[in-house]
């Protein structure tokens, strides 16, 4: 799995495609959980992440499933902790969420990826 | 000698902030905690803590303002979490510093410092996102950001946790 992080605008599918340039990508704002589980990279998966929760579906589940079914996956995600906490309590919820499952991907990725303003800077490289 | 480690919400501080502790041998391991438990979001994310240091052998001193006159056993190994909780504490509850934060805060610090051998603050970025904040939030990031900078000077090391992962700053 390569992971690859960072805020929202900073180019990091543009970073992606250019190092993987014969993936095939499914967007995070409207793949089904299948598509996700076959396709080689996946764009706004933050945003997959919100329509689970959304749904009720237990989101935390999604590394442990990712490493079964599909481990080669590029998860292209944003990073959204990084402001005051939020007072809408699904807002709340969501980055840690996003938060908690980002770590866990990172945690089994075997490179992680962060873009800043076009620039990505391998963080982890297992 | 105090080390600052930083990250946005989730970004996995916690975790590494009481393995750094551990990462320091033997010795007492002082959590001194500053969430104050006002509704069963806190209670939750507190029980979440304990949970994760429970084996670790930390005492736990909650201190939700007046860091400045906690006393801990010197020589310690303190981990402080959070500087984000202390700040809004200081700032809106009762016998707070008020406007003072920014000093009450920074000389809790060297206290913490006098005493402790080693100090490990975890704080928070707060600082980048869009939302449109009224003037009273733009305070409380303008003295959390102050303190966090003014902290970061003082250290021997500063760390930022991108999911897990330690970025050294310092």
């Amino acid at each position: 799995m390569e992971l690859i992080v960072g805020g929202a605008y900073q180019g990091k599918w543009e970073y992606a495609k250019k190092i993987f340039p014969q993936a095939a990508w499914v967007s995070g704002e409207d793949c089904t959980l299948e598509e996700l589980l076959q396709a080689d990279g996946v764009y706004g998966f933050h945003n997959f992440l919100g329509r689970q929760m959304d749904a009720g579906e237990d989101a935390r589940r999604l590394p442990d499933l990712i490493m079964e079914k599909n481990p080669d996956l590029i998860i292209v995600s944003n990073e959204v902790g990084y402001g005051v906490v939020p007072i809408e309590s699904r807002e709340r919820a969501f980055r840690e969420l996003v938060g908690r499952v980002s770590c866990d991907l990172a945690a089994r990725a075997r490179r992680v990826h962060r873009v800043v303003c076009s620039v990505g800077t391998v963080i982890k490289d297992a | 000698m105090l080390t600052v480690i930083t990250g946005g919400s989730g970004s996995g501080k916690s975790a590494y902030a009481e393995d750094t502790i551990l990462s320091y041998g033997e010795g007492e391991r002082i959590y001194i905690a500053t969430m104050f438990p006002f509704d069963e979001e806190s209670h939750r994310r507190i029980a979440r803590h304990r949970d994760m240091r429970k084996d670790k052998g930390f005492r736990t001193i909650e201190c939700y303002t007046g860091l400045d006159k906690v006393k801990v056993p010197v020589g310690a190994y303190v981990l402080l979490e959070c500087m984000s909780n202390l700040v809004a504490n200081e700032m809106y509850q009762e016998g707070g510093a008020k406007e003072r934060t920014v000093e009450a805060v920074m000389n809790g610090i060297r206290w913490m410092q006098e005493q402790a051998a080693r100090l490990c603050v975890v704080t928070n970025e707060t600082f980048s996102d869009c939302q449109p904040y009224d003037t009273e939030t733009r305070r409380y990031q303008k003295y959390l950001g102050t303190i966090n900078c003014q902290m970061v000077q003082m250290a021997q090391s500063a760390v930022e946790v991108v999911y897990g992962i330690p970025l050294r700053l310092k």
